[in-house]
């Protein structure tokens, strides 16, 4: 059986249901979020979430479009950990673009060939724009080159409405000063709360001491990590922390700094306030009290590991292991004395791990009972639910290899060099006691654990996603090697970019013979499509200051139009006309000025970015384009009361 | 005492097509298959009532059979064309159309004509078309130059850009077109003596990637998962590799037991015997220097910690889609049992591994020893909704291309070939329609009735190109097909429309237009003259759209013929 429901082209639903949507996570934007509450009116259960992927995972969402948003925004989640509030609210504004340009009568196929030349000229503006990593971080001599001085002149044309949540600057290293652009000792600007204002917070972590060989090097991360930090100071700072670690303990070359994602841990300890955040090099985990006390015995001792990838009990198959049906076992009178077979796996287990001198055995899965037990009076630790990359870690540093079932192992199957400490005992805090114990190893690979915690228990999520969004976020900036100017700059670019190809547009389109020819006649509406595009990015940069600061959307809108007035009055970018330009608008503080020059500047993932928008703008085009919902399976008698506009085939 | 339920009598519908119901169903289908035609159709969302996954699609194949009816009638034509395109892979949306509309236009009542002499005519029309298109002259056919690569691509083209949910934009549709034409030629075995067999090509969809970074490579990629546990591949020794390829599980639990019971002693380790015996297995592989293990299902890991030690890569559940293309590409021959020995002939050969990333995937490329006739096309794309529509397309483009090797011609597409054969038959059918009409048993006037709801019908095909309330023209020297898009005003009219569906007529001041749906002086269309310069821009594959046309004819005289529905609603 099967239903259809037309779609009025001038109302297009699916582009209302999307810009619907889209406006349910508004919020998301920007660095400072609100939280929401998601309540179950059935089951009384509630969740808070303060993240767009978080939202839509929690939300039950039955419409077509719904569903595909859903599946685009997890997808992007899944590989870059942030920007999906973007993905969301950009799609929201350009359906609603869209939608405007359908209200006046311009076809779907023009729409879509405007809006991706406008893509094209969207990207373009990135590649032009966009900072190379190496050059944030050089001296001040050398940044004198084309780049910087783009870079300049765009700094100097800002959101104005940023100039907001002002607060000065308390503390200053002169470590810090002398590798930033800034002369020591100026009083600095700082602003809290928001990435457009946030300056890389270094003194943090440069307060450390540190050896002086590596200081080069080692202040390219932070200054990195500090641009791309968007106002999540304190989560960015575990960030460049971890980094540190990894990159000076490691046996690796010192010749780059290192940032191994791969070889984060996070440990989450609920009950302890948010400043007792901190890293440690090895494995953290939270062991019960009674393991705990193995982990003491073998504190000061060289430890002999096997790594399990499955479950550690006596049922566990492989995956792809199928269980025959028609078993039937057969006990004759003598076996009735025998140990059952569950002991019997026990015994071999043990005899196994005991002969190989086993002290520490890492399990993906988890383990038995009674195995922990057992091993447990034999002083053997047993930690379960190892992530795999730190058991592919843990494998790289001690030789072990890894192995699905505990008969597997043998002698070269099992590392040695592991140590395990307890680190902290929380038995006080939590009802359920236990104890958190770091496991490392002597030549350090690099595995660090972030500890996370929290007095709020529903807070402790959020915090994991934004310390693994600022994670990621420097992960890719290394990845990338570039970065695009943050705070809504590119944005700007990109409008003011749209904005001179939709007025360069609109005469030559009726002579290009040569377009017609390619087979897509030039449209007499690209400039419309454009400009609308356009808009929707002002809309993005306007709701980001919103959720910033207490600007209202009416001030935004202003203060973003004045600007590109401004860019758009000067024939040429000179820096100049610009720094005048601003100064009569009187939005920008000359304090400010000279913060925004400063290397602690706020910068965009690259690839993030430019996905973020094509994912955007991708499900904009498949939703447009579609015109008809196809419902399968729907019962004859129940369609009488549905939508009057659903057809039976 | 049980109780009898009363069986309800089987439902006889007496003319189903004078039923209002069974129109509006039909009308309902033709709109929205119509609404998906062509490069600028629309997409249709696919789920079911309870909310599951959501297809996003225009392809025929992906909507009809996800769309089933409850009415026979329906399902009679929506099965018809499946089974077109399950076959040729295109035109499955062009056939289906066409034989709505001829549905529709024979069963409107107020046309005057007789089903039964539609029928007739539409079979008489039907071989006049075929046997047009047949002949050398026939001017809306080309013959495809195996010279060079642009005819083919060309075709791939139209292909490909006939699926809006692709995304495409121009240049990546050129990019996945000339991919898909490497990829067939790859295929075609150079010199081989005797019977030629072709090769396959294997898609693989990576998500998340831009579509620019698809790339063809002759040999075939398999896909691992834990690319650590490769080890050094591609620092093994001899060449070419000895390879062995494996059908049966070797996970080591019992193989089926169907429907018996197995008893099995305490004590006895029915799983252990089962390991002894695939270790038995590793031991030999590792005696003939096997080194590399392909399994089509699971591994045991002891046998995979076994034959790694020994320096074999293992690659495990490469799945049952693989295992065709891997025994063409290595020569070897699946082995389907662990009770016997594996014999020698058995073996395979692969002439270098090396690996591959791409995105998140990493491959292991399996380069042949032979001649390269197995070949793999990565199909990159940035969402899921997209890629499988990609892949659709793509694997419909290779079908297509094969199509060639039979009939080396290709139909003019963009609507002209519809508009064409219209006005052809519309004037031959004029001029010796008294004798048509004796030999068909009608009279005169039927006839041509029945004449003009066909062309009416392939002209509407053409028509349901254009989504976006423009026009369609004919003009009236070679028939073809323009679009007149609605923002234009008339008088610009020699500008906007440019050149026409197929590109191979240009715009000028002795060009005369009429409307589609209008009538118009029946004129013999003129072949175009042979100008190597101008080249037409969309081709439809010859031998697809001739079946489709065969089969749209068909099932419609075969749904017009219905006189009774018998169903049995229990």
């Amino acid at each position: 059986m099967f239903g259809s429901a037309v779609v009025n082209q001038r109302q297009h639903v699916g582009l209302q249901e999307l810009s619907a949507l889209a406006g349910a996570t508004r919020s998301c934007l920007g660095p400072s979020k609100n939280y929401k509450f998601i309540q179950d009116e059935t089951s009384g259960e509630s969740t808070l979430v303060c993240s767009c992927f978080r939202l839509l995972e929690n939300l039950d969402l039955s419409c077509a479009v719904g569903q595909l948003v859903n599946e685009t925004v997890q997808s992007h989640q899944k590989v870059y950990r942030s920007g999906s509030g973007s993905l969301l609210f950009l799609a929201g504004a350009w359906s609603r673009a869209a939608l405007e340009c359908l209200q006046r009568g311009i076809s779907i196929a023009h729409i879509i060939s405007a809006m991706s030349e406008g893509m094209d000229i969207c990207l373009d503006v990135c590649r032009k724009y966009s900072v190379a990593t190496s050059a944030l971080c050089a001296s001040p001599s050398e940044n004198c080159s084309a780049t910087c001085q783009v870079l300049e002149r765009e700094l100097l044309k800002k959101p104005a409405g940023r100039a907001l949540q002002v607060s000065s600057l308390t503390r200053e290293t002169p470590e810090v000063s002398h590798k930033t652009r800034n002369t020591s000792g100026r009083q600095r600007v700082k602003l809290t709360h928001s990435r457009h204002f946030y300056e890389a917070k270094s003194e943090k972590v440069s307060t450390v001491p540190r050896p002086h060989s590596q200081d080069s090097k080692d202040v390219d991360i932070t200054h990195i990590a500090g641009a791309v930090s968007h106002g999540c100071d304190d989560s960015m700072s575990l960030v460049v922390e971890a980094s540190r670690l990894q990159t000076e303990n490691g046996e690796q070359d010192f010749s780059r700094c290192t940032f191994d994602i791969t070889k984060v841990v996070t440990c989450i300890l609920p009950g302890l306030p948010e400043e007792r955040a901190c890293v440690l090099p090895g494995c953290v985990v939270l062991l019960s009290a009674e393991q705990a006390s193995v982990a003491l015995h073998v504190k000061d001792q060289r430890l002999k590991v096997a790594l399990i990838n499955g479950d550690l009990s006596e049922t566990y198959r492989h995956l792809g292991f199928n269980r025959p049906a028609g078993v039937r076992q057969v006990t004759s009178m003598s076996g009735l004395g025998s140990l059952s077979k569950e002991e019997e796996w026990l015994e071999s287990v043990l005899t196994s791990l005991l002969k190989l001198s086993v002290n520490l055995i890492l399990v993906s899965g988890v383990a038995c009972e009674k195995l922990i037990q057992r091993c447990y009076t034999h002083h053997i630790l047993v930690v379960e639910k190892v992530r795999a990359s730190i058991l592919r870690a843990f494998a790289d540093a001690t030789g072990a290899v890894p192995v699905t079932y505990a008969t597997q192992l043998s002698k070269h199957c099992v590392g040695s060099g592991v140590q395990a400490a307890v680190w902290r005992d929380l038995s006080s805090q939590e009802k359920k006691s236990s104890v958190a114990v770091n496991i490392s190893t002597n030549n350090n690979t690099g595995l660090v654990t972030v500890i996370l915690t929290s007095c709020i228990h529903g807070k402790l999520q959020a915090l994991e996603d934004q310390f693994w969004a600022c994670a990621y976020r420097l992960h890719h900036a290394l990845k990338d090697k570039a970065l695009l100017p943050g705070a809504g700059e590119i944005e700007m670019l990109c409008v003011h970019h749209l904005k001179k190809r939709a007025q360069h547009h609109v005469k030559p389109s009726r002579e290009s013979g040569e377009q017609a020819n390619a087979g897509r006649a030039a449209s007499p509406y690209r400039h419309v499509v454009l400009h609308l595009m356009a808009d929707g990015f002002i809309d993005y940069i306007s709701t980001v200051m919103v959720n910033t600061g207490r600007c209202t959307k009416v001030k935004a809108w202003t203060a973003l139009s004045q600007q590109l007035q401004n860019s758009n009055a000067a024939s040429n970018f000179s820096t100049k006309a610009l720094l005048e330009s601003e100064t009569q608008g009187g939005t920008m503080s000359p304090d400010m000025k000279s913060n925004e020059t400063a290397a602690g500047k706020v910068y965009d993932n690259f690839n993030v970015k430019v996905e973020l928008w094509r994912k955007a703008l991708d499900l904009v085009f498949l939703v447009l384009q579609t015109d008809a919902e196809i419902i399968t399976g729907v019962d004859h008698k129940t369609v009488g009361t549905q939508s009057a506009n659903l057809m039976l085939l | 005492m049980s109780r009898l339920t009363k069986k309800s009598p089987s439902v006889c519908t007496d003319e189903p097509l004078e039923n209002p119901d069974l129109c509006q169903r039909f009308d309902c289908l033709r709109q929205l298959l119509r609404s998906c035609f062509g490069p600028s159709g629309r997409l249709k969302h696919i789920r079911n009532n309870i909310g599951g996954h959501v297809i996003t699609t225009s392809t025929s194949s992906v909507l009809l059979s996800a769309a089933s009816s409850s009415q026979p009638a329906v399902r009679l034509l929506t099965t018809s064309i499946l089974n077109h395109v399950s076959r040729f892979s295109d035109c499955g949306l062009f056939a289906a159309v066409l034989c709505l509309s001829l549905v529709d236009q024979a069963a409107r009542r107020q046309s005057g004509l007789r089903r039964d002499v539609a029928i007739r005519v539409n079979k008489h029309l039907l071989r006049m078309c075929t046997d047009y298109l047949q002949r050398e002259d026939c001017g809306c056919k080309v013959r495809l130059d195996f010279c060079s690569s642009r005819s083919l691509i060309t075709l791939a083209r139209s292909v490909i850009s006939s699926k809006p949910g692709c995304v495409l934009t121009e240049l990546e549709a050129v990019h996945i077109s000339k991919l898909a034409v490497q990829a067939f030629v790859l295929t075609v075995p150079c010199d081989s003596p005797g019977t030629v067999r072709l090769g396959r090509t294997v898609t693989v969809s990576v998500e998340g990637q831009p579509v620019l970074d698809s790339a063809v490579f002759s040999g075939l990629l398999l896909d691992v998962p834990d690319a650590s546990s490769l080890g050094n591949v591609e620092n093994l020794q001899s060449n070419p590799l000895q390879m062995v390829l494996l059908g049966v599980s070797l996970s080591g639990d019992l193989s089926d037991l169907g429907d018996g019971t197995l008893e099995v002693h305490r004590g006895a380790d029915a799983d252990s015997q089962v390991l002894d015996q695939l270790l038995e297995l590793g031991k030999q592989v590792v005696k003939d220097e096997v080194k590399l293990f392909v399994c089509q299902k699971v591994i045991h890991p002891v046998l995979q910690q076994y034959l790694r030690q020994h320096g074999v890569v293992v690659v495990e559940r490469v799945g049952a889609a693989l295992m065709e293309p891997l025994s063409q590409l290595t020569g070897a021959q699946p082995v389907a049992t662990l009770q016997t020995t594996i014999p020698a002939k058995a073996y395979g050969q692969v002439k270098d591994l090396t690996i591959r990333q791409f995105g998140s995937k990493t491959m292991l490329h399996l380069h042949p020893a032979g001649e390269p006739v197995i070949c793999t096309m990565i199909l990159c794309h940035r969402n899921e909704t997209m890629l499988n529509e990609l892949k659709v397309a793509c694997q419909k483009t290779e079908h297509v291309l094969r199509l060639t090797l039979r009939e080396p011609s290709a139909l003019l597409g963009g609507g002209c070939t519809e508009t064409h054969l219209a006005a052809y038959i519309r004037n031959k059918s004029v001029h010796e329609a008294p004798e048509a009409a004796k030999v068909l048993g009608c009279s005169q006037s039927q006839y041509l009735l029945g004449l003009e709801a066909f062309c009416r019908s392939l002209e509407s095909v053409a028509a349901a190109l254009q989504h976006s309330g423009g026009s369609s023209l004919i003009d009236l020297t070679h028939g073809h097909h323009w679009t007149l898009h609605s923002d234009t005003a008339e008088i610009q009219r020699e500008d906007a429309l440019g050149s026409c569906g197929c590109g191979l007529v240009e715009s000028g001041p002795h060009v005369k237009w009429t409307h589609l749906n209008t009538k118009y002086s029946d004129f013999s269309p003129a072949p175009l003259s042979k100008n190597a310069a101008v080249y037409p821009r969309v081709l439809d594959s010859f031998t697809a759209k001739i079946n489709a046309l065969q089969v749209a004819v068909e099932t419609a005289n075969l749904v017009l013929d219905i006189r009774y529905i018998i169903q049995d609603v229990n």
